[in-house]
């Protein structure tokens, strides 16, 4: 009976992401382009032969994974800080919290435009700043050593408010008598937040993570935006890879398997993640 | 409460709609011609589709979509429905390097039943290019653009035209103070990138792709061009940061007045005479430098009306075409925007001749201006170039070498897609 009445939630579910997953699958093993006329022909697994062997591929992989676990470890830290101080009464205390929102609701694209004007030689106040100092340019967009660092930068001051807010959920969760019985046994407030706070966190950030990993891995508009891929493709992700090949070369069957492929590394990944995270649970909670 | 009042919202929308519909098939027997436009054009030919459906209001109504400022989102946004059986829209207005892409995958409707060869030759000759597509025409050219040199009137006699005079005259203002940079161009990851370098390799007399489809990009003139490209921005001749500049960024930079010269399309005329332009009455505009022996050329921009292929009333279609590209349309949009014209009948007019300081220049630049290799691949091997021509501006690798790998990437997209077919 009650399978039965899940049955129409089920096959939406199904329709919406099972449908594209089986036809990107199927189209993986089809090439599709503007030179097939856009008719999708059996090959074999060519297209998985030559992700294998696809430099391009691998490279965009790399700097996804690198852009990915810097800005959601960057992020996780920075909002466990903010979340903790909007948990504590004080005057304005609302004020702040509307405000540190602000960054998550504003349209990537705008923002990144934004990122690109602010990291801009000769005009962008970075470049003033650094002027001011005495220090010589700093051209960070133009160097490919540097240039991923910004679009991080970007993604962090972006998605930060994200984390800061699912974390205060959970902070407010967190019964106030515990802190009281953990002070009356004689433990500090710095004990406290590594016995206590975070250990009770874990399912949030362990939320969070999930989340943001995801997201970080699909990156596409921020770069697009910031840096276009370049220079010299170090910041190019493998969203941006599948784009191009889709609707700049119209490549519909090599995009697929790029998609597919990426889709394999972060459910390999997250799964990593979440060993790895589960792993360090080890930190001592305290229990009446 | 609230069930109710949703009841009442549905009801006056689905009877506005029926009153809509109403009124729609009583008053216009009339076809409608949906056009796809960028931002900026669908705003500019307002006024000409206006009264083209005031004075054909029971004939032909043209809709216009007015897509996104980007070029490259236009394109997205145009495959997105193309990839549709049937697209919303009967006529796209199109970048000169996308018709080999769309005509191979079958989109577009051949326009050589309308027009004759008398048609064709009334077309500048650089506007010409980039039309055909095996032979047959796929796209009417609506504004032409190109690869332009700015210089400053009030830091010298004459613009240079080698590219030992760019360097030697940017050296010398740059040593007396006169300005911060000698000359900016765009140097970003993107389309722009490669604009800029096909336009220093036919200086240096080399060529991207040839008429056999064999790539250049190991040879000599191609390997000179990164090169020069690479001096220009280690020299301190060119900025650093150029190498995530697109357009606007440059057009910045020169209108501050600390640059004394700058490769721009002919939009950038205009920016320069507002008021707040620093660089105000003293800019020049003229083709580009070229090794001592070889003829500057530019690179072809162009916009142009494609009929799709879906569309049900092609025959309207182009009459609307027509109507936009007519001499009185050019004549208009260059007035007000500064549209670069494309009938050589317009480069002429006394008129014009005599309003507009930059028509001469706009008009050599287009008679030396080249499209960029006409292949469905051009995306692909435009994105390896632009990737690799970056790398060798921003690194410190042997330019040959890059080049070298660029051509051989190159090589392999061609040839397997070749074997494909």
């Amino acid at each position: 009976m009650i399978g039965l009445l899940i049955l129409p939630a089920a096959l939406l579910i199904i329709l919406i992401f099972g449908t594209p997953l089986i036809r990107y699958i199927w189209l993986s093993f089809h090439a599709s382009s503007v030179i097939t006329g856009l008719v999708p022909i059996a090959n074999k697994g060519a297209n998985w032969q030559r992700l294998i062997n696809d430099q391009r591929f691998w490279q965009d992989s790399f700097q996804t994974f690198r852009f990915a676990a810097l800005s959601v470890s960057l992020e996780l830290f920075i909002a466990l800080a903010i979340a903790l101080l909007l948990n504590q009464k004080w005057r304005g205390r609302n004020l702040v919290r509307a405000i540190t929102l602000l960054p998550w609701a504003l349209p990537t694209t705008v923002m990144a435009l934004g990122w690109r004007w602010i990291f801009n030689t000769p005009y962008g106040p970075i470049e003033l700043i650094v002027n001011l100092i005495g220090l010589d340019q700093f051209n960070i967009l133009s160097n490919p050593n540097t240039a991923w660092l910004a679009t991080v930068l970007g993604d962090v001051w972006k998605t930060t408010p994200f984390i800061a807010l699912i974390l205060l959920a959970g902070l407010q969760t967190i019964p106030q008598d515990l802190y009281e019985a953990f002070k009356l046994e004689g433990g500090s407030n710095k004990e406290a937040l590594f016995k206590i706070t975070i250990p009770m966190l874990k399912p949030y950030i362990l939320l969070s993570i999930l989340f943001r990993l995801a997201q970080a891995f699909g990156v596409f508009d921020l770069i697009q935006v910031m840096t276009g891929g370049g220079p010299a493709g170090s910041t190019e992700s493998l969203a941006i890879y599948a784009y191009l090949n889709a609707m700049r070369f119209l490549d519909f069957g090599y995009s697929s398997t790029i998609m597919i492929g990426s889709f394999i590394l972060i459910v390999f990944s997250s799964i990593f993640s979440i060993y790895l995270f589960n792993k360090f649970k080890n930190i001592q909670g305290y229990s009446r | 409460m609230k069930p109710k009042v949703l009841f009442v919202i549905s009801i006056l929308i689905s009877s506005f709609t029926f009153v809509a519909n109403k009124s729609v098939a009583k008053t216009s027997p009339s076809k409608h011609i949906n056009i796809l436009m960028p931002a900026p054009f669908a705003d500019s030919t307002k006024d000409l589709i206006n009264k083209f459906n005031v004075e054909n209001k029971d004939n032909i109504i043209i809709n216009v979509t007015r897509g996104p400022l980007e070029t490259e989102s236009v394109s997205d946004l145009a495959i997105s429905s193309l990839m549709l059986e049937k697209s919303p829209f009967d006529i796209l207005l199109i970048d000169v390097t996308w018709l080999p892409k769309y005509a191979a995958a079958g989109w577009l409707s051949s326009l050589d039943k309308w027009i004759t060869q008398e048609d064709l030759n009334k077309i500048a000759i650089g506007a010409q290019k980039g039309n055909k597509f095996k032979n047959k025409v796929y796209r009417w050219p609506f504004v032409a653009d190109m690869g332009l040199l700015y210089w400053r009137k009030d830091l010298m006699e004459k613009p240079p035209r080698t590219n030992n005079e760019l360097i030697k005259i940017s050296k010398e203002l740059i040593q007396k103070k006169k300005v911060k940079y000698g000359y900016v161009w765009q140097g970003r990851q993107y389309e722009g990138l490669s604009c800029v370098f096909l336009e220093v390799l036919y200086g240096f007399g080399g060529e991207w792709l040839d008429e056999n489809g064999a790539i250049h990009l190991d040879k000599q003139p191609s390997i000179n061009a990164a090169k020069w490209l690479k001096k220009l921005i280690k020299d301190g001749i060119t900025p650093k940061a150029v190498t995530n500049y697109s357009e606007p960024e440059s057009l910045q930079l020169f209108e501050s007045g600390e640059v004394a010269f700058m490769r721009n399309w002919p939009y950038a005329w205009s920016e320069l005479q507002k008021p707040s332009s620093v660089v105000r009455g003293k800019v020049g505009v003229t083709t580009m430098v070229a090794e001592i022996g070889n003829n500057p050329t530019s690179t072809l921009g162009s916009w142009g009306f494609s009929i799709i292929k879906t569309s049900k009333n092609p025959q309207d279609a182009f009459k609307v075409i027509k109507y936009l590209t007519s001499i009185k349309s050019q004549k208009h949009l260059f007035l007000k925007y500064g549209y670069t014209p494309i009938s050589s009948e317009i480069f002429k007019d006394v008129d014009i001749l005599k309003n507009s300081p930059i028509i001469t220049a706009l008009y050599k630049g287009l008679t030396v201006s080249e499209p960029r290799p006409q292949t469905p691949l051009y995306a692909q091997i435009s994105d390896v170039l632009q990737r690799h021509l970056s790398e060798i501006l921003t690194g410190d690798g042997e330019v040959s070498e890059t080049m070298n790998r660029a051509h051989s990437i190159s090589n392999q997209i061609l040839q397997s897609a070749g074997s494909n077919k």
